[in-house]
């Protein structure tokens, strides 16, 4: 087993204590900028990769490329045929830029999309792939001539996972939970429906009326996307939002 | 739902049954299909020199079957991270009462990603916290693949790192310590459905431990109108 001289691993130890004592998203970012801004990367982005139905606008968690790259990149639909992307669903581990398998003749598109990347200054990257059981992201870093070797690519792995990580948590509102879409008074219905009550029965245990019961019952369908009641309620206790 | 039965070196002749199935199981999932062949044995059963009089079993079994299991060694006894891979560590070995160290974390096959009920992985994951807190641990430390930490920050586990990854068989590998808290545990608990802990303590009532409450649902305005 070779052995490391382990200061970009300690750098990124200390990169990741630091990151945890620090309660806003732009300080975050900051710190992040700096520990990969030392080792010559001068842009980065990170996001869930986007369905082929959505933006990579909508997916992105921090934004740090050159704008006018992101601009293009999104104006031109380079997601479709970018293979850094791809690459990230066929691997759990972090790889360069130059090591994403692609065929230069039989996909044109791909290297266009690596050669325009050069014009950015975004000449070398490192991506790091970060899986969920529903969802693949990626923290992909570049730069001119960065410093990569097998205990830079380490300490960045490191780095890239726990930022992200800190920035989805920063991001997400204060409560921990799965964000509910409900109301208390229409989780409130949907529990008695859940337990056999019609909306008059609902209306007498709770003193409302019936039409009113109806109407938050309707709410409820309406913000779960379901179709009739027992969706909703089915819906609503898989996710949560209410319990028996 | 399966159980999740505790056993350690005070019950262990409870469970002497499931010790042949489960070091095959062993065998055949870390030696056969991730072909860690170091640990391979010619007589198909995977053991190594952390399976001490000391090392506690968390067993997941349905219908006398073993589905899933895991293992805790103290950290004052050799462990995997202090024996075998101490590259991982940069911030000093850990030998503490209050930590223990998790290997051997598995499903079978054809019960992973299950959907109908909570999936054993993460019964396994709440389970542990409910030993760790029973018995009065603090941390866990654990060798893991890198892919694991973002299902671990998905849910709840809080794993700080003890070192960076490493690459290890072409596969990339970290050592972390994980928070063993109530929070961590109820926060699991919630989110796979469970109100109460879950596991079972046979032949186990000679073991000092605290009893943990049940855990509160957000059914109890509507349960108390129903009075």
């Amino acid at each position: 087993m070779q052995q490391l001289e382990p200061y970009w691993g300690r750098r990124a130890l200390d990169f990741v204590d630091a990151i945890e004592a620090t309660d806003s998203f732009a300080g975050v970012v900051t710190q992040f900028e700096k520990i990969i801004g030392d080792l010559g990367f001068h842009a980065y982005i990170m996001a869930r990769i986007p369905s082929s139905g959505e933006s990579l606008v909508q997916s992105t968690v921090a934004n740090g490329w050159p704008a006018q790259w992101f601009e293009l990149y999104n104006r031109e639909n380079f997601k479709a045929v970018d293979p850094i992307p791809r690459h990230c669903f066929n691997t759990l581990n972090p790889f360069e830029w130059k090591d994403v398998p692609y065929d230069r003749e039989r996909e044109p598109a791909a290297h266009k999309v690596m050669m325009r990347a050069r014009d950015f200054g975004l000449n070398e990257g490192f991506c790091i792939p970060i899986h969920y059981d529903d969802a693949t992201a990626a923290v992909s870093i570049a730069g001119q001539r960065p410093y990569l070797d097998a205990e830079t690519r380490s300490a960045l792995h490191l780095v890239g996972v726990f930022t992200h990580s800190r920035l989805r948590a920063l991001a997400r509102p204060a409560v921990a939970l799965p964000a509910r879409r409900l109301n208390e008074i229409e989780a409130e219905v949907l529990r008695w429906a859940a337990r056999g009550k019609t909306a008059w029965e609902t209306g007498q245990i709770l003193r409302l009326s019936e039409r009113t019961v109806r109407w938050h019952l309707e709410e409820a369908q309406r913000k779960l996307m379901t179709k009739n009641k027992t969706a909703t309620v089915a819906l609503a206790l898989v996710n949560g939002e209410i319990n028996l | 739902m399966p159980d999740i039965h505790v056993v350690r070196k005070d019950n262990r002749h409870l469970y002497e049954a499931y010790f042949d199935p489960y070091f095959r199981l062993r065998h055949e999932i870390y030696v056969k299909q991730r072909k860690w062949m170091a640990l391979e044995r010619p007589d198909g059963r995977e053991i190594d020199q952390f399976d001490t009089e000391e090392a506690v079993y968390l067993f997941c079994i349905e219908n006398n079957q073993l589905i899933g299991a895991m293992r805790a060694v103290p950290t004052l006894m050799p462990t995997l991270m202090s024996e075998l891979f101490p590259h991982l560590n940069l911030r000093g070995p850990i030998h503490r009462s209050d930590v223990y160290e998790l290997s051997r974390i598995f499903v079978i096959p054809e019960r992973r990603g299950e959907h109908a009920g909570p999936r054993i992985d993460m019964l396994l994951l709440t389970a542990i916290m409910e030993y760790g807190l029973s018995t009065g641990l603090t941390g866990f430390s654990i060798v893991l693949e890198s892919w694991w930490l973002p299902r671990f920050e998905r849910c709840g586990w809080k794993a700080h790192p003890l070192g960076v990854p490493h690459m290890m068989d072409g596969m990339s590998v970290l050592a972390v310590l994980v928070d063993c808290d109530e929070g961590t545990w109820t926060t699991l608990c919630s989110q796979i459905g469970l109100s109460r802990p879950v596991l079972t303590w046979r032949g186990l009532t000679g073991v000092s431990r605290r009893s943990l409450p049940d855990i509160s649902t957000r059914v109890q305005p509507a349960a108390q109108q129903a009075q």
